[in-house]
């Protein structure tokens, strides 16, 4: 909606010849902008643009799953093709390079006299270590460094069991920049609304073959297919197909399909990252993954299981909070209100208005003001006016009601789901407000598990999407890394495997930078709930170590003290001798009692072992009294038991039940 | 000397615009006088000092006192048969360890010293939490047994390293060593052990240490450093008119360099930061026999007054022997928080103080060897309420010898002491 006046105006402009040289006013369609400063959608580079796609579509599906209540079932894709692939699907014949001199990795003659003689040094060393029997490194081969014009094409195609989308808004829904349905005041995945869009902008910059849609809505019985791409200067679709087809399997869902330039090598681990910790986040959603190429060995396959079958509601929209707004966002309501005078609109159009204080709002506004007031009359002034008093007045904070957490049964189960972990502890935050926007900090903590490493492993998300750049700034990182005392709960910051999970959702998130990767830790409202969440967790988690420190140390007790049995006994033993010694040469007199001891030391029948096997018998007798009393204090006490999930078969009905009093067992043919 | 000195001082007087206050100084002549007068008043005030027992406080409180060898070797073979009997009837064996955490202190306003209660706590072999301790401790009477038998003495870290594996650090086996003597009832030195040396004095004083007689006017510009063992000190003379006591190294070397006790006749000691158990010794017996004032010189910081405290009414690790280790009446001369105003001293060479000393600070106003003194009170509070502090260097900004020519003098002459 927004996008239609730029591009109205624009359709003249753009088709006049560039022929003037003095500077003209032009304009730029939104999607001309993007295309342009396509950093600030995340696509910086080739790798991160391939990372940026992937993400995108990842989020469009999840939204369009949740946004009909179903489970969501993603595969996501990516393809490698290799540049004679590329070439053929482009209709371009492959050429040879016949001016060799001409490209940019052309070796002369001196350079390559100078790589060969270094590979005959290297092989000369090589040999040399081969005849002493040494162990043979493999040759690294040298890699010849890609050409400027060597560039690495993908198709990333992501298919989805969501809402799907009305046959006749496909073409605008891709071929349109700034035109979506996320435009509302509520929690939403989408960074920018861009979506596919910004994909398939970057499609057409560096490959320019066009997207291909497929998609069925319930109750359709047909397929929408549509391949399309977009111009760029005039911000509108361009349609190569879209038609309905057959629709045999009574299939729902979408499948999006793009080609484009990226760089698997570099942001492999990356991708991965980002598809590990959106299975953390989203444990109902269940995600395959696999990446092809013409390499076997370089194949991937990543299958994220569903762990629950427990979604989080849909995010409802909200109206917004008159703290919030500005004077540009009250015009806009105002345009955008059916209500006729101001008394309705304050009621209607705002949260935590109620009637009450509407008319106390109004009368303070000043005399010029009256519920009565057309609100569409309402000069500059008075509207400058109006949110003056918005931002003075005391309002109540708006309710976390309209957010949709991931909920800590979510979170946990994603957390003892990828990383296994010997301990974990969640807390759910009750909902903040930070300039009129709700938001509310979720956190997990885990000791141990695998592949994780040592120390702090921040896992960061928002609004239910994982976070994975500029970690060094971001609230949650300095958080954990500062403002934690770990020690304090008997985790050892350095050594301990340590997960910290923290999810931040709200109607607005503050990030900071252009490619909204982190939220700035200058925000005190947010940097204060993300402690306190972590720490809840903290002394949930110390009771648990507090308790396995003690069932250790009652393990360890008799080692513990037995080990320090002959350095003591030793001691004593040592000042006995000497005062056996001076008693023997009559040097000093004893009481009775102690000089029968001494007597006995000097005719060695008190030694060093009749101390050391008194002293063991006296830590056997107290290590089995101390047992007893620790096993009649505790008692035999569990773990709380956590719940399994079996994901549910496919009811074919093909099977047998053995009936038994007890249980059921079935069969499946 | 005394003319080059002069030549020196005459040099200095034509700028005396960067030396500020120097017109206020009379002669040396008047200000010399101006002290023989404190002296003598001071010497001749002193009584006898009190004890608990004049308190009627020696039930509740614990104190130590010098035993000679054979006696701590005895305690030591009555405690090591009583636990022989224990570990054979099969009982293990436990030590009896006076207290010295902070609750079991007591400072008492009459003998102006922190008192160790009477407080103690059983320290088991079979107890996980303690059996490390025990060890330890049964380790340690073998080894003062050992230096009792002998006859010598032996430093903390040579104890230390009789066996690293069991102390693990020098610190552990350093506490374990005071818990032995508090719990043997005798002073550290008793035991034969000693710490290195740490403190140094110069100045006006004439003493023999282990039958060598040493005139500390003739010990270069280093000083003599304090012998560690007291009981070989003794014969002390001097014609100083007070005690010199420097919190730091920097500020002592100037003052020794400068020959400041040849100027005005005086004892000069540091012990380079948190006085070490022979400085305090050395300076309560100075004090004890000389019957001189001691005036202290600190940083403006809230541990420059700590460390006043620690020479003054003795430290919580050691308050079991505070009587021997303390030394009454010392003087709090400078640098004080209300100086810095005082003498101008500019603002780039002040510090503010951080939230920890500002804490420190506060703490201090709450402890009763503060509160005993309203003038400290007075100085800790402008401290604390200008958060900024000053090291005795902060001085050298007028030059170096300002600390030496100006500042001291003038508080000598003012008598400006606390």
């Amino acid at each position: 909606m927004e996008s239609e006046c730029p591009t109205e105006t624009k359709k003249g402009k753009s088709k006049t010849p560039k022929k003037a040289k003095e500077s003209i006013l032009k304009q730029k369609s939104p999607a001309e902008f993007f295309a342009e400063n396509k950093n600030i959608a995340g696509f910086d580079n080739p790798g991160k643009c391939l990372y940026t796609t992937v993400r995108e579509l990842v989020e469009n599906a999840l939204d369009s799953a949740e946004a009909i209540s179903e489970l969501p079932v993603i595969e996501i894709t990516i393809e490698e093709i290799v540049k004679s692939k590329f070439n053929s699907m482009i209709g371009l014949v492959d050429r040879e390079r016949v001016d060799e001199e001409l490209y940019d990795d052309y070796e002369t003659a001196k350079a390559r006299e100078k790589r060969l003689a270094k590979e005959a040094r290297a092989q000369e060393i090589q040999a040399k270590n081969a005849a002493l029997g040494k162990k043979v490194k493999e040759h690294a081969v040298s890699k010849s460094s890609k050409g400027r014009g060597e560039a690495s094409f993908y198709r990333v195609t992501c298919r989805d069991n969501g809402r799907g989308m009305p046959h006749d808004d496909i073409p605008n829904m891709f071929g349109r920049v700034l035109s979506g349905t996320k435009y509302g005041l509520k929690q939403t995945r989408g960074k920018f609304g861009l979506g596919a869009k910004m994909a398939l902008i970057w499609s057409k910059m560096s490959t320019g073959l066009p997207i291909e849609i497929s998609s069925s809505m319930r109750g359709q019985n047909y397929l929408s297919f549509c391949r399309l791409d977009i111009d760029i200067h005039r911000n509108i679709p361009h349609i190569h197909l879209h038609e309905k087809r057959d629709n045999k399997d009574k299939w729902r869902g979408a499948e999006i399909q793009v080609v484009i330039e990226g760089n698997w090598t570099t942001y492999r681990s990356k991708i991965l990252h980002y598809m590990r910790q959106m299975a953390v986040i989203t444990p109902y959603a269940q995600f395959l993954f696999k990446f092809v190429s013409d390499a076997p060995d370089k194949n991937v396959t990543i299958k994220f299981a569903r762990r629950t079958d427990v979604m989080p509601p849909v995010p409802v929209e909200t109206k917004h909070h008159p703290s919030s707004v500005d004077i540009l966002l009250i015009k806009r309501l105002i345009a955008e209100t059916s209500k006729q005078n101001l008394m309705q609109f304050l009621q209607h159009e705002f949260v935590n208005i109620g009637k009450p204080l509407a008319e106390r709002l109004i009368g303070e506004m000043g005399p010029e003001f009256s519920p009565k007031t057309a609100v569409k009359s309402l000069t500059d002034q008075q509207i400058v006016r109006i949110h003056q008093l918005f931002r003075q007045a005391k309002f109540d904070d708006p309710s976390g009601d309209c957010l949709s957490p991931a909920g800590e049964y979510n979170l946990r189960l994603g957390i003892i789901k990828e990383l296994h972990p010997d301990m974990v502890a969640t807390y759910s935050g009750s909902a903040q407000v930070f300039e009129g926007h709700p938001f509310i900090v979720e956190a997990g903590v885990s000791v141990g598990g695998k592949d994780v490493k040592q120390g702090l492993n921040i896992f960061r998300f928002a609004n239910r999407i994982p976070l994975l750049f500029e970690q060094g700034g971001d609230v949650v990182t300095r958080t954990a890394l500062k403002r934690i005392s770990w020690n304090n709960y008997k985790i050892n910051q350095t050594q301990d495997k340590i997960g910290v999970f923290v999810s931040i959702v709200s109607t607005k998130i503050p990030f900071k930078g252009t490619g909204k990767e982190y939220i700035g830790d200058d925000i005190s409202e947010i940097a204060s709930a993300v402690k306190s969440a972590i720490q809840q967790c903290c002394i949930q988690l110390k009771s648990k170590i507090v308790k396995k420190m003690q069932a250790r140390e009652q393990q360890e007790r008799k080692r513990n003290l037995s080990k320090y049995i002959p350095d003591a006994t030793n001691a004593v033993y040592d000042v006995l001798k000497e005062m056996a010694k001076s008693h023997a040469s009559k040097k000093k007199r004893y009481e009775e009692g102690d000089a029968d001891i001494l007597r006995k030391v000097s005719d060695h029948l008190i030694t060093k072992e009749t101390l050391y096997e008194k002293l063991t018998q006296h830590v056997e007798k107290v290590d089995y009294e101390m047992a007893l009393e620790y096993a009649t204090q505790t008692g035999v006490r569990e773990e709380p038991r956590e719940d399994i999930y079996l994901e549910s078969l496919d009811d074919k009905g093909n099977f047998f039940d053995f009936h038994s009093p007890i249980f059921v067992f079935r069969l499946f043919l | 000397m005394a003319e080059k000195k002069k030549r020196r001082r005459a040099d200095s007087d034509s700028n005396s615009a960067s030396q500020p206050f120097k017109n206020l100084l009379k002669s040396d002549a008047q200000i010399l006088q101006i002290l023989k007068s404190v002296t003598s008043s001071s010497s001749s005030s002193t009584s006898k000092p009190l004890t608990l027992a004049d308190l009627a406080l020696s039930s509740t409180c614990r104190e130590v006192s010098d035993l000679s060898l054979s006696s701590v070797q005895s305690t030591i073979e009555s405690l090591v048969l009583q636990l022989t009997h224990q570990i054979l009837s099969g009982q293990g064996f436990s030590f009896i360890v006076p207290s010295r955490s902070s609750s079991n202190q007591l400072y008492v306003p009459e003998l102006d010293r922190i008192v160790l209660k009477d407080k103690s706590t059983v320290r088991p072999f079979s107890h996980i939490s303690s059996v490390r301790k025990t060890t330890i401790t049964a380790k340690i009477l073998s080894l003062v047994h050992q230096l009792c038998l002998k006859n010598i003495h032996v430093t903390k870290r040579d104890l230390f390293y009789t066996d690293v594996k069991l102390f693990q650090d020098q610190v552990q086996s350093d506490a374990v060593l005071d818990d032995v003597s508090c719990m043997l009832g005798c002073t550290r030195s008793s035991l034969n052990v000693i710490a290195a040396e740490k403190g140094v004095v110069v100045g006006r004083l004439i003493f023999s240490d282990n039958g060598d007689m040493i005139d500390c006017t003739k010990m270069g510009m280093g000083g003599k450093a304090i012998p560690p063992n007291i009981d070989r000190v003794g014969d002390m003379q001097s014609d100083a008119l007070f005690i010199l006591l420097v919190e730091k190294d920097a500020a002592y070397i100037r003052l020794a360099e400068d020959r400041f006790y040849n100027r005005f006749p005086c004892i000069i000691v540091t012990a380079k930061g948190q006085p070490d158990v022979a400085t305090r010794l050395f300076l309560k017996k100075m004090k004890m026999e000389l019957k001189l004032p001691v005036l202290a010189l600190v940083d403006s910081d809230p541990y420059g007054l700590k460390i006043l405290s620690v020479y003054g009414c003795g430290s919580k690790n050691m308050s079991y022997d505070s009587a021997n280790l303390t030394t009454p009446d010392i003087k709090w001369l400078g640098i004080r928080p209300s100086d810095l105003d005082k003498y101008k001293i500019p603002e780039q060479c002040r510090l503010p103080m951080t939230e920890q000393d500002i804490k420190t600070g506060k703490d201090l106003l709450e402890e009763d060897f503060v509160k005993k003194n309203p003038g400290w009170v007075e100085e800790l509070n402008l401290m604390v309420k200008t958060k900024q502090k000053a090291e005795i260097q902060a001085l050298s900004s007028f030059g170096f010898q300002y600390l030496s020519e100006v500042y001291l003098p003038l508080k000598l002459q003012q008598q400006d002491w606390l």
